[in-house]
């Protein structure tokens, strides 16, 4: 059975140039980047050559990247280490994230409230498109508001948010940090451009073509925040623990790789992505998902009246199509999806979601068999 | 055969489907998430979905987890509090497997193309005639043909029960001998959604006004207790009901929970020769019903058979041959054949003794 991988943006393809560039980084004496020796300074080397790569794509100076252990503890330590921060420093604090962030986000902010005395989460609505607005935004910014949180794209819909304006309520409030979940977005935009002006940005490599457990926060201009692992001192005291050598050369070399490729693959996968929609859109009981919306180029998501997406997911995998419902929870079944629910999509609609989503490799003729593959499946299972 | 086998994650439902695969069939595995709310062991924890699919590795067959937790809380949950709250008993295992693993999984599996659907139970589908038929498993102490009761005979042509032949040591040796990680893990008890920790009462208590009642002796109307919430008790019950000065075991009569009122009695002025089914809840999967059938009538999942007829007057009932506890109002009865007892005939819901 041929496979039809459309789950990119759970785990992208490694890349074989961040393979290469990783391999000496994993065998043989990789020594500690903090020792004082040769080998050490052969370390130190190849990782500060990886965090001015990193920041040369991020747009940010070397010295404002942090290595951490992948996105979802950048967001934690953007998010939370910011809620340390500003508890310690000025007693209450409010977090305003939109309604629509990844888990990273929604639990760091949820883990800060509940945990730390005076410290509130407050949810940023968001249009039918599934995008902040900035009325929303700026009706929650209180002067004790200390970092707002927001998207630069979902990772469920596709959506791009308006960051622009984010910016601009954000600087209303003195004081007021901002920071972006850029983990969906990173395969897409230009992320130095895009995360213009925005305080804390949080990327991860595995959706790029890097490896797992490997990404980065960049914190601009000296916003400040605590450490949530001060053990050790590394990453000028934002992150304690030796840093992984391999993890950041393979973050710097997924980017390299996606800016080199990206004007080029956006273009091609945004035309599969439009005839994708084309196709599946005119099915009877199948609605697009924020269709009005600006999206990323490689993300289909859509709804299914009258399906339910589990058994929809099931038929595609036994017919060679790996897709996602979006929404996964850790025991490997779909849950309601928040983001969904933030559009005001109806619980019953919400529950027949898919996303197909793609990326450089991704071929015109796969995009044919997976279209006639999932409108096979969608009318088998509403007895059309 | 195409055979989808729900895995609970436990060690009967592992070696259904390592039975099948050895058998040939082309087996998928399923584990059904049903609650989201706080659970212990249960059949619905995170932890259970990883020991299934790690089992379906081991296996080498697919798994996937089906989602129905909307369903299991609309139809097994929400009956189960709203039961309590009119002051009956039900039994939400009884209602998970009608509801959630059969109407909606067996429906499920035809729609994906399987010829049949397998699950872990103790208890097995045997022909009679030209028809499947449920029967208890071979081991007694483990039996679940009684939660199964209400299996329909369209139902049990789809169904397959690969452990029913097998006793609860011979499961375990057997899931021991493939190196499933199951194989010592302690059997699943009590109410899978509510933590052992916590308690009926407590997760009752957040779902519904609980009424305090006083315990009054049935014979002397002398008050000799009170409880925190009648809705926590059944007829026929002994469990929390404090014996009487002179040491004798009392049981509860009735409970009227308007009245705020739970009368005890000693057992012999409880017991009761029959018991009322519920009209619309019969489900017969063998022989019809017929006035004056002779049956073996079973009340509780491992309560003893007894000797009944089925009678038809004002509706169907149960008369036992000897007296019995009274069967509260919500539990099930379910009625065996009278030669082969073996054989479940069909299941109804009491409407109170």
């Amino acid at each position: 059975m041929t496979s039809y991988y459309f789950d990119h943006a759970a785990s992208a393809p490694r890349r074989e140039a961040v393979t290469a560039a990783m391999a000496p980084w994993l065998q043989g004496v990789v020594a500690n980047p903090s020792g004082a020796h040769h080998a050490a300074r052969a370390a130190q080397r190849a990782l500060e050559d990886a965090r001015e790569a990193v920041a040369a794509h991020l747009g940010a100076r070397p010295g404002e990247v942090v290595f951490t252990a992948g996105g979802t503890e950048s967001c934690q330590l953007a998010v939370a280490g910011r809620a340390l921060w500003a508890r310690r420093t000025r007693g209450r604090v409010r977090l305003v994230i939109s309604a629509v962030e990844h888990h990273a986000v929604l639990d760091a902010a949820d883990w800060a409230a509940r945990t730390l005395e005076g410290v509130c989460v407050e949810h940023a609505p968001v249009d039918r498109d599934g995008r902040v607005t900035p009325e929303g935004l700026a009706r929650l910014l209180t002067p004790d508001t200390a970092l707002v949180s927001v998207m630069t794209a979902n990772n469920e819909t596709g959506v791009l948010e308006p960051l622009e304006a984010v910016r601009e309520a954000a600087a209303r409030v003195p004081g007021c940090a901002t920071h972006t979940d850029a983990v969906a977005a990173a395969p897409w935009l230009d992320l130095a451009r895009a995360s213009a002006g925005i305080d804390l940005v949080s990327v991860c490599a595995h959706k790029i073509g890097g490896p797992v457990n490997a990404g980065a926060l960049v914190a601009r201009g000296g916003v400040e925040l605590d450490a949530l692992v001060p053990g050790g001192g590394q990453e000028r005291g934002r992150r304690g623990g030796t840093v992984d050598v391999a993890a950041a050369v393979g973050l710097a070399a997924a980017l390299e790789g996606v800016a080199r490729e990206r004007a080029a693959v956006a273009e091609r996968v945004g035309g599969y992505r439009d005839r994708i929609i084309a196709a599946l859109g005119n099915l009877s009981g199948v609605r697009i998902s924020a269709a009005g919306a600006a999206r990323l180029p490689g993300t289909v998501h859509l709804t299914v009246e009258g399906v339910a997406s589990d058994e929809l997911l099931f038929v595609l995998d036994r017919s060679g199509v790996c897709a996602s419902a979006a929404a996964s929870c850790s025991s490997g079944a779909s849950g309601p999806s928040h983001v969904l629910a933030a559009m005001g999509v109806g619980a019953g609609r919400a529950r027949g979601s898919l996303r197909l989503s793609m990326g450089a490799e991704t071929s015109s003729e796969e995009v044919d068999a997976v279209i006639a593959l999932v409108t096979a499946a969608i009318e088998r299972l509403r007895g059309d | 055969m195409r055979v989808l086998v729900a895995m609970s994650g436990g060690v009967d439902s592992s070696v259904a489907a390592a039975q099948l695969v050895e058998a040939g069939h082309e087996v998928v595995g399923a584990t059904l998430k049903l609650w989201t709310g706080e659970s212990d062991s249960g059949c619905c924890s995170v932890a259970d979905a990883e020991d299934a699919r790690r089992v379906a590795q081991v296996l080498g067959i697919d798994h996937h987890v089906f989602n129905y937790a909307e369903e299991f809380a609309e139809r097994v949950v929400a009956p189960f509090v709203e039961d309590h709250r009119r002051g009956r008993s039900p039994n939400p295992c009884i209602e998970c497997n009608r509801r959630v693993k059969f109407d909606l999984l067996v429906e499920r599996a035809r729609r994906l193309g399987f010829d049949a659907l397998a699950t872990g139970h103790h208890a097995r589908v045997v022909r009679v005639g030209d028809r499947s038929r449920l029967a208890r498993g071979v081991d007694e102490r483990k039996d679940q043909s009684y939660v199964l009761g209400y299996l329909s005979r369209d139902d049990l042509e789809r169904l397959v029960l690969p452990i029913g032949e097998l006793t609860k040591d011979e499961v375990r040796s057997e899931a021991a001998r493939r190196g499933l990680r199951t194989w010592d893990k302690p059997d699943s008890q009590d109410v899978c959604f509510i933590p052992a920790s916590r308690g009926r009462a407590a997760f009752l208590a957040e779902r519904l006004a609980l009424t305090p009642a006083e315990v009054v002796d049935a014979r002397s109307g002398e008050v000799v207790g009170e409880l925190a919430a009648a809705e926590l008790v059944s007829v026929g019950q002994r469990r929390g009901i404090a014996p009487g000065r002179d040491g004798e075991r009392r049981y509860v009569a009735r409970v009227d929970l308007v009245a705020g009122r739970v009368e005890v009695a000693p057992l012999e002025a409880i017991l009761v020769r029959e018991v009322v089914l519920e009209a619309g809840s019969l489900v017969v999967s063998g022989e019809p019903m017929a006035d004056g059938r002779r049956v073996w009538a079973q009340c509780s999942a491992h309560g003893r058979p007894v000797a009944a007829t089925l009678t038809r007057r004002d509706g169907w009932r149960v008369a036992f041959d000897e007296p019995v506890r009274p069967v509260a109002a919500g539990q099930s009865v379910v009625w065996y054949r009278e030669d082969r007892p073996e054989l479940v005939e069909g299941a109804g819901v009491a409407a109170g003794s």
